[in-house]
């Protein structure tokens, strides 16, 4: 008998390729799978303002004083503690650790990860 | 055509002077420290000073010193504010006019003051304070406000924010405001001491325009305390 000239997909069906789940790829990945050197930039959230309760009881003390200064002296004394202390830790806070919230901006981020590159291909 | 380009090049020579530029901050090199002025620190025997004062003064004898400017003074009579508070009340650049007004100013104030103390019953004579310096820093520290107003632009409406103001800002608007009312509502004929003189001896007592103009920005604040949100510092 001469070699029987089967269809294709009689040889793919017999080779049991179908039942193996074998699919044409369902990924067809326009770009390289692999993580950039960059993320999205992202706007940042505005921090919230400080010492709002200090301020607040400054003014109540206010309303109630007629806006002397001599019986609030305590509360305005509070006030600039509060102030002061926003001020210096405005001022130690490092560029380069998180912020007060737990993030740190995209810019630095792609600072960081173009110091160290994904490395694509091995010489 | 040699004389307009022998102009050009001059003029261009002369605008490019290396390490003569005019700028607004300092051209010192950064090692250069400041002069010490207060005699008391040098009249100290050297047992007495502490580690970072010693080796402070080793810096200052390898380092050197920037030029002490003006207006800087060892003198005992000497003081900053009064000093700031005379410049700011200069025009023109005649400080020797300014100084004047303030020497005048300051005996004004203690003319005024010891005329209050010899009328004075017995018990009230403590009272009385006489020292111009105080009144001056006193009134000067009653003027400031403790908080500001800054504007604030947020989805294209301008609000007027409650700030915190620094130290200095405070300084300045209390001086700001002195000058300003002294110079503006006084009748023509009175002479600037003797109005200055009068608004320090008001805001000494926390009475005065200049107080009522700080309590004004003061319930300005409170009414806006509602906006203080949109601070993000």
């Amino acid at each position: 008998m001469a070699a029987p000239a089967y269809p294709a997909w009689v040889t793919r069906w017999v080779s049991g390729q179908w039942r193996n789940k074998k699919r044409p790829p369902a990924l067809r990945p326009p770009r390289p799978l692999a993580l950039a050197d960059k993320v999205a930039n992202r706007r940042e959230q505005p921090t919230e303002a400080t010492c709002i309760t200090e301020m607040s009881v400054m003014m109540a003390c206010w309303k109630q004083n007629d806006f002397n200064d001599a019986p609030c002296a305590e509360e305005i004394r509070m006030f600039y503690d509060c102030v002061a202390k926003a001020e210096k830790e405005r001022k130690n806070q490092n560029e380069d650790t998180l912020s007060s919230r737990g993030n740190l901006p995209s810019s630095k981020v792609n600072k960081l990860l173009r110091r160290f590159p994904q490395i694509t291909r091995y010489v | 055509m040699a004389a307009p380009s022998a102009v050009g090049l001059g003029r261009r020579l002369r605008a490019w002077l290396p390490r003569m530029m005019p700028v607004r901050w300092s051209r010192y090199n950064p090692s250069y420290l400041e002069p010490e002025v207060k005699k008391e620190s040098y009249q100290k025997p050297l047992e007495e000073l502490t580690e970072e004062e010693r080796e402070q003064m080793e810096l200052k004898a390898v380092r050197p010193i920037k030029a002490a400017p003006p207006t800087l003074s060892s003198s005992v009579f000497s003081d900053p504010m009064i000093s700031k508070f005379t410049n700011m009340m200069m025009k023109s650049g005649n400080k020797v006019l300014a100084r004047s007004l303030m020497s005048q100013t300051l005996e004004a104030i203690k003319r005024k003051q010891l005329e209050k103390y010899h009328k004075a019953p017995e018990n009230e004579k403590e009272t009385i304070e006489c020292n111009p310096y105080v009144i001056f820093h006193q009134a000067l520290k009653n003027c400031q406000p403790i908080i500001g107003l800054s504007n604030i632009t947020k989805g294209g409406k301008t609000y007027q924010v409650p700030v915190p103001l620094t130290d200095n800002r405070k300084r300045f608007l209390a001086m700001k405001w002195l000058i300003t009312e002294c110079r503006e509502n006084k009748h023509r004929r009175t002479m600037m001491p003797e109005k200055l003189s009068q608004e320090l001896l008001l805001a000494f007592n926390n009475e005065g325009p200049v107080i009522k103009k700080k309590h004004v920005l003061h319930k300005m604040a409170e009414a806006n305390r509602a906006y203080a949100h949109f601070r993000w510092w």
